[in-house]
């Protein structure tokens, strides 16, 4: 909100500087956003002149050097000018030798490169109105030569952009901020006097004007006046409201819509005024709407009211939403006379509600959603009164109406002195605390001693209707902070008893992930969670698409949860190629939002991709990424997950994924909390994302509350110190067939043939081969077999005996054939 | 018997420094050492030679067969670097570089969450983490904020629809909506909810504005909150924090102030200003960094915790904001596009 200093000085005798007073306004609470300058300030030596002449400096090229005609203030001078508008016919401000500027800036006879300069032409921020600095300020309307720059341009202001916080409705106003900074410099805060105190003219009631104010719902409205002002002349408010509510950004209109808004940047509270003659039946009826009814309010718009609504209305129709906005059909217009001047309370969420509702806010809804002072609408409407009749004449006539009204406000809060040390950890002497309090007019009504009379006394203090925010004893702690001042609060060093916890398990997997694989070449990135629906139908079926929609999507392409974090580094890929930048190897971790069984479960993921590296030649060639390479370090990632791929069952991948069939695999089910899937994307989805070569990826997901298992601890198993035997085996399958369960099949009768009279250590595939020699359908595997005792050195011949077996019953079954 | 000696070794001194594979170096080795070589020859020679002479004969044969040893050790050991030699091909450029990918990188946001981490956890911060997918109660109604707050209006907070169904994100109470948190303070109300006090955690994590993505906006940040409850926890303690976290961020010299301000989970609360002299295109003397205060008593009614026992404090900021001060990014967008000129700069 806007808040003009001079209009401050009328309630506090403010003599410090603005920027002790920007600091005193910050330190009390409230963000200053901006400070403005606007009209000229006090300057001695500053006065009208006509340049009449411009030449070149001759030593400087964007220099002038001008004469100007400064009148009686000291004749033609000569002064050499850096402004690209000093042109001959321009007035300008001119400071003469012994003016000083804002910045302390003294300006005296001197010469520049050489020419004699007796004086300073000034820009605006020269001058401090602003910030302008593109050029001398260029007078309008031709002032007389030599006149003060104060009489010249109106008074100097400061208007301060404070960010008042919702929990202070009482500093949206002039008079609340004037408390504030008269509590802060220890000054006195003087109120307005009204004159008006409700005695009303002799000629009696005039039920012609205002027959009867009837509230229906007294609920969202507690209090309502109206006060009945006859023989009023609508025209131009005075010049001193004019400039005060431009200064802080309102457009005056005329003498009583201005006063309205005068009051209530005054004392906060909004007022409203209806002409008389435009009330139907001369009724006032504070009402809820009904479904459907409209009213076009004054900035020219139609709207639709519901029943939860509240609107004030004559004998037939709604002529304002309550607190929000006038209508057009009852406002003042210029040939107004009588005037019924409304002055009411209405409930926050009521107002809050119907302001979100109809779209519309206003300074009025503003003040009345975040709450009005219950005691001080009666004043601000005799303030309004005073002012009305000071600037538009008039009388105030019966009835006076005064609906509501009793709202009970008595609050008192007991506070000690060692509550409040307690809580801020340093010594504050309990005679400031008190004179906080009593500065911001909590009044101490009683002080007492306490049962640790050493700790200081306690306080009853009493709490004034305007705040509200204040109800318990730790909101008075922060007004004592606040006005000894925060900056003040002691340094100390910080304490820290150890608790003996350690980081979240998923916090401890994403690192380790993220050191992982950043030790493995990738590029961390971060996507944003939210994803085009059109992309997700991709990745999930449509059912799930459907879960992981937003109810309020702001923008089309951020509407649904992301399920995967691969459409993310696809997009970071494509940036980079589209960008010219080569790129292979992205990972990402973070949450994913996987459907299972009909519900969505928040996982943590990690994902990464191996892209060809597009457009990098290298003098050394490098083996391309492939399956293998993937499928490596997602096992390696699922076992930082606690999840062993070794010993997981792997299948394609199929349904409406962007995985490549026949070149990608998944393994876990979201039943057992983990799921990973890895491979080649589909060259298809790839090229339509506009993204050039193949890309290999990997992704593993796992519900954050598998992770929360405590892990068991390895225990370590022996291992013998006996040479090994090899023995290598190759077997012919279909191509069909897994390696793995060849290899599980092998293994097997691998250990039926050894018993217990030795082990196979290992049985690992280290060849593959399919073609020329072999059957069509068929592929050779070829197998190294691994055999070692614990307890001796095996001989040739057990081994061999062995293996004899193992090659006789591996065929058993007729699927397994040896290669010839 | 000498003259053969001697003539046997003219005839391996010759032969052997010629020899260029192991193959042929055992086949001459086994000529002159092995079981029917030439010197094994002479040696069963021994017994024709007269008594008397057969001291120095036999020590004639040792010599020979000493020197001989030597030849083939060094014949060997030429062989064995030759092979050596043969493995390496031509020396390398150095110079050249290397045609693998990388170094990796971490994202400028996990070195700024992770130095943060970091010097927290030296003053006993443990990390904690929660969903992203909140609900009314614990991002809203647990922290104050009355269900007719602006912040918990459609227009600023993403919802599910009413229909969505969350499996491992407990709702307070079934009527109430899910939401994408718009704080990470909800993760300090799961944790108060989880157990007692005292309780020191700092919660890193994503949040959700429904708000114009620009230069210094975006629909998901991340925001990093710290949380102590305790015994006789003072205003005082948490400027120490405070003091202490920038301090070890920017050094020494670094000073923190605070500014009364509003939160309705904090009473009192205050906005934390940085003195910006060691940040980069900073121009101000001070600069807001993020907001705290200390746990309002609703807060603590809320989880259970008596607050005539209990008292605590709360820090949050902006984490793409922190970084952006450090390191001087002048848009918030650039995190999340992923530009490898970008990413490669902060490792």
């Amino acid at each position: 909100m806007k808040i003009s200093l001079n209009w401050l000085k009328d309630y506090v005798q403010l003599d410090a500087s603005v920027d002790e007073i920007t600091r005193a306004i910050t330190f009390l609470g409230f963000e200053v956003e901006g400070v403005q300058p606007t009209g000229a300030p006090k300057l001695e030596h500053v006065v009208v002149g006509e340049i009449l002449t411009r030449a070149r400096h001759p030593n400087a090229d964007k220099l002038s050097v001008c004469t100007v005609d400064v009148g009686p203030a000291g004749g033609v001078k000569t002064i050499v000018c850096g402004a690209h508008n000093c042109d001959a016919g321009n007035r300008v401000l001119v400071a003469l030798p012994g003016a000083v500027l804002p910045g302390n800036f003294q300006i005296k006879e001197s010469k520049i490169r050489g020419q004699a300069s007796a004086g300073m032409m000034c820009s605006p921020d020269e001058i401090g109105m602003g910030s302008d600095h593109s050029g001398l300020l260029i007078l309008d309307g031709k002032p007389a030569l030599g006149t003060s720059i104060n009489e010249a341009l109106p008074p100097g202001d400061t208007v301060f952009d404070i960010e008042i916080t919702p929990n202070r409705p009482d500093a949206l106003s002039h008079l609340g901020i004037a408390r504030e900074l008269a509590a802060w410099f220890k000054l006195r805060l003087m109120y307005p006097q009204e004159k008006f105190h409700g005695a009303l003219a002799d000629e009696g009631p005039r039920p012609d004007l205002l027959a009867g104010v009837r509230v229906d719902a007294p609920e969202d409205c507690p209090l309502y006046t109206a006060h009945v002002i006859t023989g009023i002349k609508i025209g131009p408010s005075p010049g001193w409201m004019q400039e005060r509510l431009k200064a802080v950004g309102l457009r005056p209109i005329n003498n009583v819509v201005d006063v309205g808004n005068y009051v209530m940047l005054e004392t906060g509270q909004p007022l409203h005024a209806f002409d008389a003659r435009k009330l139907g039946g001369n009724q006032i009826v504070v009402r809820r709407a009904t479904d459907g009814e409209k009213i076009v309010t004054l900035d020219g718009k139609e709207r639709t009211l519901s029943s939860r609504m509240l609107v004030i209305a004559d004998a037939s129709r709604p002529v304002v939403i309550a607190g929000i906005m006038g209508g057009e059909n009852s406002g003042v217009s210029d040939d107004t006379t009588d005037l019924v001047l409304e002055c009411a309370i209405f409930k926050r969420q009521s107002i809050r509600w119907t302001s979100r509702k109809v779209g519309l806010t206003s300074d009025s809804s503003y003040r009345y959603e975040r709450g009005v002072d219950p005691h001080g609408a009666l004043e601000a409407a005799y303030r309004a009164i005073d002012l009305i009749i000071e600037t538009a004449g008039g009388r105030v006539v019966g009835p006076a109406y005064r609906i509501g009204g009793d709202i009970p406000w008595q609050r008192e809060i007991v506070v000690t002195h060692d509550y409040i040390t307690e809580k801020i950890g340093f010594d504050i002497p309990a005679e400031e605390m008190r004179a906080a309090f009593e500065a911001l007019e909590l009044t101490v009504t009683r002080e007492e001693e306490t049962e640790h009379p050493a700790r200081g006394p306690a306080w009853t203090v009493s709490i004034p209707s305007w705040r509200d925010d204040l109800d318990r004893p730790i909101d008075l702690v922060e007004e004592v902070l606040r006005l000894y001042g925060t900056e003040k609060i002691p340094v100390t060093a910080v304490t820290s008893p150890g608790l003996l916890v350690d980081d979240d398990p998923i916090v401890l997997f994403n690192r380790r992930v993220t050191d992982y694989l950043v030790g493995h070449d990738f590029h961390e990135c971060v996507n944003y969670t939210l994803r085009p629906a059109k992309e997700i139908a991709t990745w999930v079926s449509q059912t799930a698409a459907q879960e992981l929609a937003l109810a309020n999507p702001f923008v089309e392409d951020q509407s649904h949860l992301r399920p995967t974090l691969i459409t993310g580094l696809m997009e970071s890929l494509r940036l980079n190629q589209s960008r010219g930048v080569t790129v292979s190897r992205l990972c990402e971790t973070g949450r994913i939002f996987i459907e299972h069984n009909g519900q969505n479960l928040e996982c943590a993921a990690a994902g990464f991709i191996i892209a060809e590296p597009v457009g990098a030649r290298n003098w050394l060639r490098r083996e391309p990424a492939d399956f293998y390479a993937v499928k490596h370090h997602v096992g390696a990632i699922a076992a930082i997950g606690g999840v062993d791929l070794n010993w997981q069952p792997l299948t394609p991948v199929i349904g409406p994924y962007g995985w490549q069939e026949g070149h990608s695999a998944c393994a876990g089910d979201m039943a057992d909390g983990w799921v990973a899937r890895f491979g080649l994307l589909n060259l298809a989805m790839v090229k339509s994302l506009g993204i050039e070569g193949k890309v290999y990826a990997g992704i593993f997901a796992l519900r954050p509350e598998k992770l929360s298992a405590a892990e068991t601890r390895r225990r370590y198993s022996d291992f013998s110190l006996f040479p090994a035997a090899w023995r290598d085996l190759a077997l012919v399958v279909d191509t069909a067939m897994p390696a793995a369960d060849v290899e599980k099949t092998l293994a097997k009768v691998a250990r039926a043939a050894t018993g217990n009279a030795f082990s196979v250590e290992a049985v690992s595939v280290f060849d593959v081969y399919q073609g020329k020699g072999l059957p069509d359908g068929k592929k050779s595997l070829a197998f190294n077999l691994v055999f070692r005792s614990s307890e001796r050195t095996l001989t040739d011949d057990e081994v061999n005996a062995a293996f004899t077996k193992i090659q006789r019953d591996i065929t058993a079954d007729g699927k397994i054939a040896i290669r010839a | 018997m000498q003259d053969q000696l001697s003539a046997l070794l003219a005839k391996a001194s010759a032969e052997l420094p010629g020899l260029k594979a192991r193959p042929e170096f055992e086949a001459a080795k086994a000529r002159y050492v092995g079981p029917n070589g030439e010197l094994t020859a002479l040696m069963k020679q021994m017994g024709t030679v007269p008594k008397e002479q057969r001291p120095a004969a036999g020590k004639l044969i040792n010599e020979t067969k000493t020197q001989l040893q030597a030849q083939l050790d060094a014949a060997l050991a030429r062989i064995g670097a030759a092979e050596l030699a043969a493995q390496l091909g031509p020396a390398v450029d150095p110079t050249l570089p290397s045609p693998d990918v990388g170094p990796g990188t971490y994202h400028p946001l996990t070195l700024v969450r992770e130095e943060m981490c970091r010097i927290l956890r030296k003053v006993g911060f443990v990390v904690a983490d929660g969903p992203e997918v909140e609900t009314e109660y614990y991002c809203f109604d647990a922290l104050n904020t009355p269900s007719d707050h602006p912040a918990r209006d459609e227009k600023d907070t993403f919802y599910f629809p009413d229909s969505a169904r969350f499996g491992n994100v407990s709702k307070k109470t079934p009527e109430e909506k899910y939401l994408l948190r718009t704080h990470t303070s909800s993760v300090q109300i799961r944790t108060m909810l989880k157990g007692p006090p005292p309780i020191r955690i700092v919660s890193p994590g994503r949040v959700y504005r429904r708000d114009t993505t620009d230069a210094t906006h975006s629909a998901n940040f991340h925001q990093l909150e710290c949380l102590y409850v305790d015994r006789n926890v003072t205003v005082r303690d948490l400027k120490a924090l405070l003091d202490y976290i920038f301090a070890s961020l920017l050094g020494k010299d670094t000073k923190t102030r605070f500014r009364p301000h509003y939160f309705g989970y904090t009473e009192p609360s205050f906005e934390v200003d940085l003195s910006a002299r060691h940040l980069p295109k900073v121009k101000k003397e001070w600069i807001e960094i993020g907001g705290c205060g200390m746990v309002d008593p609703t807060v603590f009614e809320a989880v259970g915790y008596d607050p005539d026992i209990w008292s605590g404090y709360a820090f949050g900021m902006g984490l793409e904001r922190l970084a952006m001060l450090l390191y001087g990014i002048d848009d918030i967008r650039y995190f999340y596009q992923n530009d490898l000129r970008f990413l490669k700069q902060f490792a």
